[in-house]
């Protein structure tokens, strides 16, 4: 079938084109998008600070309804509303058999070579039928794409699928970074460095547990504005401000108990690790250049039994934890609308990439005309 | 054990590869890169360059600098790495990701240029291999 998508054509180089999308193979599922976020992961690769592949199909962080499926789908059926994960796991690694699935190999591999699984790609374009990769085993920013079965989540019927789509992303990371990488305990203080559609998550996931204070930095005050709005108790601003002070004069000199960058700087990660209290642990969200290097002091390692550790995806497993994200919502306790600022269309992802970067959305969402 | 015994049979057999893919096919890419690649090596210490040869389409497509020689041109791109590590990486045995997560190899500069080349080395990979088993030019 054709579809619309917007295409990655070279770093930095955006066409919105009609492509021509293979069906769905055994154990996979095309999905047609009702509304996918548009998450820094994109830029990163838009401006290739994030090297893969072009052309690529950008956009992971999706919701829709599923619109087939190939041989031997026994979860999904179409018409089903569905959440796009962008880490299918394989389930039988050892990483997924311990509990760990955001570090199964089998997605982090497809996705470095921006094809499904397999190898293949569902898109292609032209008359010489050129691959055309997919962003992370997703491809949002298409109105129909197609995705491993492990790659969809469904929901219950009624869903709204705008609020949804958040949760294929940025809430489940910043959520999950909070709850299960640092293991944030009520009365904990917490900083958290961006404040851009993760880091209000991480502040709304601390809120949650009852985490004070809970610090926000960034260098927007809009973004700052923002802050507060999801749970930040105190803010600093980047720019104006000595950062590691104002920290220091918050938490009685000790520094805080978790730290989470989710911006990713090298300078940032270090900022993160060094407001960290003796016995705190620092938590890097936010995806640096693949060969970016941070500077950090030896000694704090053991004197103060520092843990500096990653996030990826929330380190969650999204079929459990994404439907209990949409009970939270239900029940009032996880604010996801307020993060919806702005909707663009199809093709006006670089206009949202500027909203995003200049701090004026929280999350900008391309929605699809029906 | 190494896999290059000195210096010299680093400049021999991986230069010497180099030089192979100026007039290849794949030695265009380099326009695309669009800068001077250094490749720096340790174990044993070396220091190669790709100078490109413009006007693309040209043959060859660069030259192919050594030691002091490579010293003179600010690159675009840095690579630095094992010599085994670069054998390894010739032969397609390494996992980019993998190798900058562990530092194995350092890449300085904009890497985003180098992916331009990555998806067309599959070709490459054996006819290193090749070029190995053959011990290097005749
Ligand atoms: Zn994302
Ligand atoms: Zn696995």
């Amino acid at each position: 079938m054709r579809v619309r998508a917007s295409v990655l054509a070279d770093y930095g180089l955006l066409q919105e084109e009609e492509l021509e999308l293979d069906g769905p193979g055994p154990g996979e599922v095309a999905v047609r998008l009702s509304a996918a976020g548009v998450c820094h992961s994109d830029y990163h690769v838009f401006s290739g600070d994030l090297p893969l592949p072009t052309p690529m199909v950008l956009g992971h962080e999706g919701a829709g309804v599923v619109a087939a499926v190939g041989a031997g789908v026994a979860t999904v059926r179409p018409g089903d509303p569905v959440v796009l994960s962008w880490l299918p796991s394989c389930g039988r690694c050892r990483f997924c058999l311990s509990g760990r699935p955001e570090l199964c190999r089998v997605p982090a591999t497809a996705a470095q070579h921006g094809t499904l699984p397999g190898g293949r790609t569902p898109f292609r374009r032209g008359v010489t039928r050129e691959p055309v990769y997919q962003f992370s085993l997703t491809g949002a920013f298409a109105e129909v794409t197609v995705v491993p079965e492990s790659g969809v989540v469904r929901l219950p019927p009624g869903t709204d699928l705008e609020v949804a789509a958040l949760l294929g992303c940025s809430v489940l990371t910043g959520t999950g970074a909070v709850w299960r990488t640092a293991a944030v305990r009520p009365g904990e203080s917490v900083a958290v460095f961006g404040s851009g559609g993760i880091g209000l998550n991480v502040l709304q996931g601390a809120q949650l547990v009852s985490a004070y204070p809970r610090i926000a930095i960034d260098v927007s005050q809009r973004r700052l504005a923002a802050a507060i709005e999801f749970g930040a108790t105190h803010t600093v601003r980047a720019d104006q401000d000595s950062v590691l002070d104002r920290i220091l004069e918050l938490t009685g000199g000790l520094g805080v108990d978790a730290a989470f960058e989710a911006i990713g700087r090298p300078e940032t990660i270090a900022a993160a690790f060094n407001a960290t209290c003796a016995g705190g642990r620092a938590v890097v969200i936010g995806v640096a250049p693949p060969n970016a290097e941070v500077g950090l002091n030896a000694f704090a390692f053991p004197s103060q039994e520092k843990t500096l550790t990653g996030c990826w995806y929330g380190q969650s497993s999204p079929a459990r934890d994404i439907p209990a994200l949409l009970r939270l919502h239900n029940a009032g306790s996880l604010r996801l609308r307020p993060l919806l600022s702005q909707r663009y269309g199809l093709g006006e992802l670089e206009r949202a990439f500027e909203a995003m970067l200049d701090g004026s959305v929280n999350r900008a969402l391309i929605v699809f005309d029906p | 054990m190494a896999f290059f015994a000195d210096t010299e049979a680093l400049y021999r057999i991986l230069g010497g590869f180099f030089e192979t893919l100026t007039t290849a096919e794949e030695g265009q890419l380099i326009h695309r890169v669009g800068g001077p690649v250094l490749f720096l090596y340790h174990r044993p210490e070396g220091r190669l360059l790709w100078s490109p040869l413009p006007p693309p389409g040209q043959r060859p497509a660069f030259r192919v600098a050594y030691g002091d020689d490579a010293a003179g041109e600010p690159p675009l791109l840095t690579f630095e790495q094992d010599a085994d590590t670069a054998h390894r990486f010739w032969l397609g045995e390494i996992d980019l990701a993998q190798a900058l997560a562990r530092q194995q190899l350092r890449a300085i500069g904009p890497l985003s240029r180098a992916m331009k080349l990555l998806p067309h080395l599959d070709s490459v990979y054996p006819r290193y291999a090749a070029w190995v088993a053959g011990g290097g030019p005749a």
